[in-house]
This record gives structure tokens, sequence and C-alpha cells, in this order.
């Protein structure tokens, strides 16, 4: 166990830059959430008065619900489309010979867009009338498949997922990468001179071997789902189109906060981030000491 | 028998990954195509390929915009940060992962939270923040502010990989008479080197298409950053598609140069964390 | 030893802290304008003053920078820098600059709802018995720029807008169409362009249209819930949305879908604007505000306004022209150069700006007497001269959460992708608004 003093060294520069510049402000942001608000001038004690009001002024206490359930969703359908994704593609790329970089680069790029541009795109490329993805499923005699995939109630939500999918896969393939990268090689030969099936090997070897990396990745995509915001409203708008099938905290909060201008902004929407933020912080400590916990048992 | 069953399984790795390829490189490429047609063909067929193709929207996107002021803002702001915010980074995760001391969980579940709010719900307190300590209108007020929220993500994947190398590695160090300073830098730190590269990429992308801060706490036009610019740049040339498409790419070009510079740290770090 | 470390850990926060505590009395001494001022004063040398002004309109300024020279050539110790922001976001920044350093001294200003929040947190100069040109303007347009409690005067309106159809006369020519006289003459016209393949209403709904879906309705509907009259009486509290005329309102644009583009839903504004700019689509129920981009994208456009006839069973059987207040100039009230700030609203309430504004921008200026040489603006101008009505959920229910602006649109864009009715719509938006409107002004 090292000093005081050491730990000091290590400890002390990122605590003052992140308690000072983010700390403070977001703790003040939740002070806000007890008070009344007029405009941008503090009225009075408010209480808990913030947070009733999401729970009971129409039509808050119906969307809050609502785009809760689609960020859960959104949550389910980015681990299983894109985490999922993202793990096969370290997988196979792992001992893939020339083109590796090439292609481990390509998945990524999509990340390097901005979502807002990303979002305009894809709506672009699914544009019911003139987008060429309708185009090529007509061609290929799908005119049934050929939907106005943003504007249809059933299908908006998952387009978002798989477009938000497509620009993030990158990032559990490089996390996975590095992962693989890390386990020592004697483990797989090991496996493999046991005459272990690439599938058992896999299984009993390399995903356990994995389990920090998984949880990682799983807790980043947890908070990043439930904090969603720019892709969403670049393909959805601002209300979650159509009729709020892809609506998300993230866009009831940008409403609350800024869109709808009434002078209790402030208040309601520091309300609405204090819920959020207890929910997610909440689920990802449990996860993240599960993970660890897990971990703990592999060794 | 085993080769019939592979060379098909092979062929299927190779026709995915590649067909894969092109889905996430095609929409870019409808981009670059774009800024290189003028604005009435766009108009008409919002995607094709250039009759002929000009750089016409680029030149003036880069007089009009002023986008090498803008550009060399992004760059100070962007690297500033990262570079900030993953060195203190890569300090604070190590005794957090390493060590339980008294108070490393706690201290790990409040670099966590900072990971867990939206960043727009801080806009009013950080303007006063940045107000009270005369730093509106200042770069070095918003590479502050972006260098510490980089802090939250960095500590956390760093920690989970200082968490996966083997403790005998230290404790060798250890017994062999290092210090902690020694076996942080010439132990941890290469090995956790792929992380760092992902982590630093991870961090530098949104940090460069961040708009929100530039607008509220930047006022003068030297001082904009990239996408500070593009926004009053997009909101003056509404109807000039192809000058959008050209500050697009514009705007994200410099981000595939240092990927593909950053990528080649990551290979490398990759390569060498398996060697050993 | 542990002892120290928390005791350490407690020092960092109380530093971090103190260093930051939002010095109230600090940012209430530090002049709104001061640090740009005062450099760029001391750069032009003399006594010059330089004042900042903001605005959302980024795509204006090249015409402001033209306005605002004629002004600095009357008014020699004064600078004025043009500051436009991201429209979207325009409320937040005005809403912090307004209190901290290096903000605005005059800002252009949203008006009803949208001014409150500023009003309340008192960061504005009331402007009665400071500009005397308002008292000349228009009674109606001056509701905009005033405090819903105080009634002072905040801004000097700068425009108005105006809801009506904008119709392209060439394809009205070929297909034999005069401007509709009755509804029943535009519903044939709509099916008349529809069989020709002609897209009859260049209407959006898709995720960055909602907010045009009020402006449709107010253009088709506007007569037949009964316009001025009904608000007067929604604002007594003798009516409420959920009137039969008013749900009748609502179901007119569900009855008119057939003429809106495929899958409206899914459809966005640039989709209707390059539909109608490019002779795809005939009519275009829109604001004045859209007369000039459809303009420049299509210059060789042959436009043609018209005011929709009253539907059959209306309560108002004359054509409306339903219009707002756009916004007003107003004064920061932390600002370090109010007299000069003062000097430039004064200006701003004066014909010569008007006659430039409406020049430069192709808008309609709200300073009177100030007639627009466009002919179809003059066309639109006159008709809400004459039979002009309040955009009423934008101009009276807005004051709250949720404003009723929002419901309607998100429940009318609702009822378009088949998932409730008008009557509902309609219930929601009384129940929306019913939560803190309160009747009796």
């Amino acid at each position: 166990m090292p000093r005081w003093r050491v730990l000091a060294v290590f400890l002390l520069p990122a605590l003052l830059l992140y308690s000072v510049f983010i700390v403070y402000p977001l703790v003040t942001a939740l002070d806000y959430s007890f008070f009344e608000w007029r405009g941008i001038r503090q009225a009075g004690f408010a209480g808990l008065g913030n947070y009733r009001d999401l729970f009971s002024v129409y039509p808050y206490d119906q969307q809050l619900w609502q785009a809760f359930a689609h960020n859960a969703l959104f949550f389910a359908g980015t681990m299983l489309i894109q985490n999922t994704a993202g793990l096969l593609f370290a997988l196979l790329l792992f001992r893939y010979g020339r083109g590796k970089r090439f292609l481990q680069a390509a998945f990524t790029t999509p990340y390097l867009v901005d979502p807002l541009v990303v979002g305009y795109l894809w709506s672009l490329l699914l544009n019911p009338t003139f987008g060429p993805v309708n185009a090529l499923l007509e061609a290929a005699g799908l005119d049934s498949w050929a939907l106005p995939w943003l504007g249809d109630t059933r299908t908006a939500l998952p387009v978002v997922i798989g477009v938000n999918a497509w620009q993030w896969v990158g990032f559990p393939m490089l996390l996975f990468s590095a992962a693989l990268a890390g386990i020592p090689a004697e483990y797989h030969e090991a496996a493999r001179v046991d005459g272990a099936s690439a599938w058992q090997a896999f299984r009993r070897v390399t995903l356990p071997l994995l389990t920090p990396a998984i949880g990682v990745v799983s807790v980043l995509t947890f908070i990043g789902n439930f904090n969603a915001f720019g892709l969403v409203y670049a393909m959805a708008g601002s209300t979650g189109s159509p009729a709020h099938s892809t609506d998300v905290l993230g866009l009831l909060f940008y409403r609350v906060a800024f869109q709808e201008g009434g002078v209790e902004a402030i208040g309601r929407s520091s309300a609405l981030a204090v819920l959020m933020f207890v929910f997610i912080f909440g689920v990802s400590l449990l996860a993240t000491s599960y993970f660890r916990r897990r971990e703990r048992m592999l060794v | 028998m085993t080769a019939g069953r592979r060379a098909p399984g092979r062929v299927a790795v190779h026709l995915l990954l590649w067909g894969y390829a092109v889905v996430a490189l095609l929409p870019l490429v409808v981009m670059v195509l774009n800024s290189l047609r003028p604005t009435s063909e766009i108009l008409t067929a919002p995607l094709g390929l250039p009759a002929s193709p000009t750089l016409r929207s680029y030149a003036w996107a880069w007089t009009e915009a002023s986008f090498g002021t803008y550009f060399l803002n992004s760059l100070i702001v962007t690297c500033g940060a990262v570079l900030l915010g993953t060195a203190v980074s890569a300090l604070a995760a190590y005794p957090l992962a390493r060590y339980d001391f008294f108070g490393s969980r706690v201290l790990g579940a409040y670099f966590l939270a900072g990971l867990m709010l939206p960043i727009r719900l801080g806009l009013v307190p950080i303007f006063y923040l940045m107000d009270s300590m005369g730093l509106i209108d200042s770069l070095l007020g918003l590479t502050l502010l972006y260098a510490a929220s980089g802090v939250p993500f960095c500590v956390f994947v760093l920690s989970a990989f200082y968490r996966s190398l083997p403790g005998e590695l230290d404790e060798a160090a250890r017994l062999d008479g290092a210090g902690e300073f020694r076996i942080f830098g010439q132990i941890m730190l290469p090995l956790v080197r792929p992380a760092m590269a992902s982590v630093t990429l991870f961090q530098f992308v949104p940090l460069w298409h961040e708009f929100l801060y530039p607008l509220v706490l930047l006022r003068s036009d030297e001082k904009f950053t990239i996408p500070r610019g593009l926004s009053q740049f997009f909101g003056e040339y509404t109807t000039d598609w192809s000058a959008l498409f050209a500050g697009l790419v514009l705007a994200t070009a410099p981000l595939f140069v240092l990927f593909v510079l950053a990528t080649k740290q990551i290979i490398a770090g990759l390569t060498a964390g398996m060697s050993k | 030893m542990k002892r120290r470390w928390i005791a350490g850990a407690i020092g960092v926060l109380a530093v971090a802290l103190a260093a930051c505590a939002p010095g109230q009395g600090n940012t209430a001494q530090v002049g709104a304008s001061d640090q740009g001022g005062e450099a760029q004063g001391g750069k032009a040398g003399g006594d010059k003053v330089t004042l900042s002004l903001w605005s959302w309109r980024v795509e204006d300024v090249k015409a402001y920078e033209k306005i605002l020279a004629t002004f600095e050539k009357s008014h020699p110790k004064i600078h004025v820098e043009f500051k436009p922001f991201q429209a979207t976001e325009y409320p937040n920044i005005l809403a912090t600059g307004l209190s901290g350093a290096a903000g605005p001294d005059v800002a252009q200003l949203k008006s009803y709802g949208g001014l409150q929040p500023l009003v309340e947190a008192g960061q504005l100069v009331p402007l009665d018995g400071k500009v005397e040109a308002l008292s000349g303007f228009d009674a109606k347009l001056l509701e905009g720029a005033k405090g819903h409690k105080d009634g002072k005067i905040y801004g000097v309106p700068f425009a108005y807008q105006t809801l009506q159809v904008l119709y392209n006369k060439k394809l009205f020519g070929d297909n034999g169409i005069q401007p509709p006289a009755t509804w029943d003459d535009m519903i044939a016209a709509a099916g008349k362009l529809k069989e020709a393949g002609i897209t009859p209403f260049a209407v959006a709904a898709g995720p960055d249209a909602t907010w045009t879906l009020p402006i449709v309705h107010e253009i088709f509907g506007n007569a037949r819930y009964g316009s001025t009259r009904f608000r007067d009486a929604l604002l007594r509290g003798e009516k409420k949305f959920t009137d039969p005329d008013f749900t009748t309102s609502i179901k007119l644009i569900k009855d008119l879908e057939p003429y809106f583009p495929k899958d409206v839903v899914a459809v966005k504004i640039p989709d209707v604007q390059a539909l109608f700019a490019s002779g795809k689509a005939a009519m275009y129920p829109t604001g004045s505000f859209d007369l000039a981009p459809m303009l420049a994208a299509n210059p060789s456009l042959d436009l043609g306004v018209f005011q929709v006839p009253p539907p059959p069973g209306s309560p108002v059987t004359t054509p409306v022209t339903p219009g707002w207040a756009d916004g007003s100039f107003g004064v920061n009230a932390k600002s370090a150069h109010q007299a000069e700030a003062l000097e430039l609203v004064r200006w701003m309430a004066t014909p010569e700006f008007g006659q430039l504004y409406a020049g430069e921008l192709k808008q309609l200026s709200a300073v009177p007497g100030v007639t627009p040489s466009d002919p179809l603006l003059a066309e639109m101008a006159k008709n809400y001269a004459a039979n002009g009505a309040p955009y009423t959920l934008l101009v009276d229910f807005r004051y709250g959460q949720p404003n009723g602006d929002a419901v309607f649109r998100d429940e009318v864009q609702k009822m378009l992708a088949g998932q409730t009715d008008p009557k509902a719509v309609a219930e929601s938006v009384q129940k929306g608004v019913g939560q803190w409107f309160k009747p009796g002004n």
C-alpha cells in the first residue's frame, strides 16, 4: 500500500479538475431542482414540487414513462445488435491477415462523423420517395419492405437503434480487440492443445477472460443509451417523431429545459435530470459491482 | 474434410467483413460526393454521382467561413483538453484500480458519477462559474471544461484495464525495490497503452464536434472553434447544400487524419500487448 | 493517517467550492459589455461606444450590416456589432448572456411567452416613456413585446408574420384553376391537381416539421373555429378548446390529408420546399416568412397568394389572415451603455429602419406606415390589415408549461399517423393548458 502522500500525487490533479468544472456545476444544477424559477431568477423554495409536477402534470406524466420505456428498448437493442456485432468483429479480426487494419478503421469511421450529420445522412438514405434504400428493396422485388422507415411508428425506433449501432460498433470492437490482445497467448494455446473446438475455447476460455471488457462496454452502453440525444434529435426531431414513437428521456429533457421555454423550465428540467441521474447512477453502480465480483471469481 | 469445411467458412468471413466495410463507408462517400456537386444538382437528385466534379464549394467554404482560424482554435482546445484529461486520469485510475485503500470505492463512484449526467444540464451553473473566474470568451476556459468532462470516462475505462493486469507484475518490481512512480511509469503505463489510445480517440471525437458550450461561452469570431463557426456558416447559407457538405467534409477531415495516426498507435499497442 | 486523508479530500472540495461560488455581486458589477466595449472603443480612439447587438438570425448578417451602417452614419459616436447565434439555442444563450460578462447591449427578443422568462427575471429595461414612437405602433403587435403580468413594454417590435396559402400561378393556369372563392372550389381544385399528378398542398409533418402543424391548422381552420371571437371567449373562460367548433377545425386537417404528400408523417420541411420550388406541388400553406426563401430557391417561380375561404358551417364567413408579432429589440438591464442602447432601439422604431428592414430582408416591418415594396408582401399586409386575427395558440397559450402549441402539434401529428382523433386532440390541448391557464384577463 503506497503512502498517502504518494496517493495524493496520483489522485489530486484529476480530483481538482473534475470537482471544480464538473461536480460543482452539476451539484448546483441538482440544487436548482428544489426551487421555483422565474426565467433565470430563483424564486422560492419548492421542496419536491418540481418532482411532483413531472409525475402529475399532463403530458409530462405520460411522456416520462413512455420515454423511459423507449430508453430501455434502446439499451436492449444496442446490447443485442451493436455489442454482439462488435464482439464478433473483434474475434474475426483477431487473427485476420492482410486488410485487418483497414477493416478496423472502416468499421470505426462512422463514429468520426457528428451524430447530427449521421442522422441527416441516414434520413436521406431512408427517404421514402427518393431514398436508395427503398429503391434497392423495390429493385429486389421486395416492394412490401419499402416502408416509410422513419415515418412509421412501428419501424422508427428500431431504425434509430440500427443507425446508432452503425455509428458506434467500432467502439466495442476496439475495446474487445484491446482486451483480446491482453489475454496471454498461453491460454489460447492451452485450449487448443486440449482439443477444444473453436466454440468451446471461446465459451470456456475467451469469454470469461473478456468479463472486464464486457462489463465496461455494458455499463458505458447503458449510460450512453439513457443519455441518448444527438442522433435521435437529428433523425426524429425534438418530439421523437412520429407520434412520440422514438421519444427518449434526453429529448424530453431538451423540450422541458430549452424548447418549450416556460418560466418554470429550469426547476422542472433539473428535477428530471436528477431522476435520470439517480436511476442511471444506481444501476451503473450495481452493474459495476456485479462485474467486479465476476472478475474476482475468475482469479 | 477439414479443409472443405473451412474454405466456405473463410469465404463467409471475408464476405461479411468486407461487405460491412462497404455499409460503413458508403454514407460517408455520399457526403464527399455531394460536396463536389453544385446545389442545383443536389436539389433535383439528393444522391448521385457528380456530373462534373468541382472544388468550388471548398474554396468558398474555406474563405467565407475563415476555416483556418477555427481549425487552429479547435486543435488547441481539443488537443489541450484530451492531453490534460487523459494525463490526470491515467494517474488517478492507477491507485483506484490497484489498491483497496480507505475510500477507494467511494472515490471510484465519485468519478463514475460524472458519466451519468447530460452535459446540457450544467449549462446555467457552468456559465456562472466561468463568468466568476473571468473565463467567458476564453479558450482556456473551454479547454479546462472539456478536459474535466473527459475525466470520468477515462478513469472508468483505464481502471478496468489496470485491473486486468496480473498482480505478479508490480509485486515483482516492488520486491526489486522499485517505487510507486517507477512501477507506474515503467510497467503499468506501457501496458495500458492500447487502452490509452482508444480512450484518447473516444474523447477527442465528441469534443471536436461539441457546439453548445462554444455557443454559450465564446463571443469573438477569432476565438470560434469549428462547430461554432460552422453553426454560423450553416445558418447563413442554409440553402447552399453544396457548401454545407463541403463544410462538413472540411470539419470531419482532420478527424480522419488523426484517426489514421491513432489506429497506428492502437495497433502498435495491441501487438506490443500480445507479445508479452 | 486516515483522518488526514479525509481532511485533505474535504479541503480540496472546500477550495473547489469557494473558488467558484457564484459571485452574484461580482457579476452585477461587471457591466454587460464592459469587456468588449472598452477594448473595441479603445482601438477606435475618442469616446466611441461599441454596442453589441444579439440576434438569432444568422442568415441575416449581411442585411443587418447594411442596415446598421445607415445608423452609424447618423450616429457617428456609436458602433454596433451584430452577433447572431444559432436559433434553436438562442433563448438559453440570451438568458445566460444577459446576466454575465460580455453580454449584449441590445438583443433581439422572442415575443409573447418566449419573452416572459426574461421579463420575470428582471433582465430587460422597460421602454415605457423612453421610446416615444411606440405609442404609434399597432396595439396587437405591441402585445408581443409586453410583460404578461406587468403590462410594460420591453422591446421595439421589428416584424410580424401572416399566414396564408402561396400558390404556383403557372400550375394553376395549366390546370385551368382560379384562386378559390369557396372551400368547395378549393377542394375541387386540389382533386384536379392530384389527378394531374401534382401534389396539391406542400405540407410536412415529419420530425422537423411538427411546429408547422399549428400553422397549417390556423390557415385552414381559423374561420372554422370562430377566429377572434372564439379566442376572446377562451380568454374570458366562456369557451374551451373542447368546443365542437374547435374540434371540427382540427378535423379539417385530417380531411385534407389525401391532398398532402404521401406518408406526410415522414415528410420533412426541405422536402416540401423542394416540391413547391420545383413546381411539383401547387399550393404551400405557410407564413409570410417563407416567401423570400422560396423566391431565393427558384427566382423564376411565379407566385400568387390567397386566403383560405371559410369552410361550410364556419361561425366566421369571411376569409381570415392569422398573424402574430415576430419579435422585438430590447435593452439589457445590465448594459454599461444604456443611453446608447436606447438610442439604437429608438432608431429601430423609425420608418427609416422599418423601410430598410422591409427592403433588405423581404419581411413585414412592424413600424407603422412602412409598406413592403414586394407586391405579394403588400397583399399579405393588406389582408392582415383587413382580416387579421391572432394565432391564438402562439399568442396566448405559451405562457406556461406545457404550452398549448406544443401539445397541439404533437397530437395533430399523432392524428395524421392514425393514432388519435380530432376530439381527443382538442381534449389533450384543453387538459394541457388547463393546468396553468387562468381565464379572465
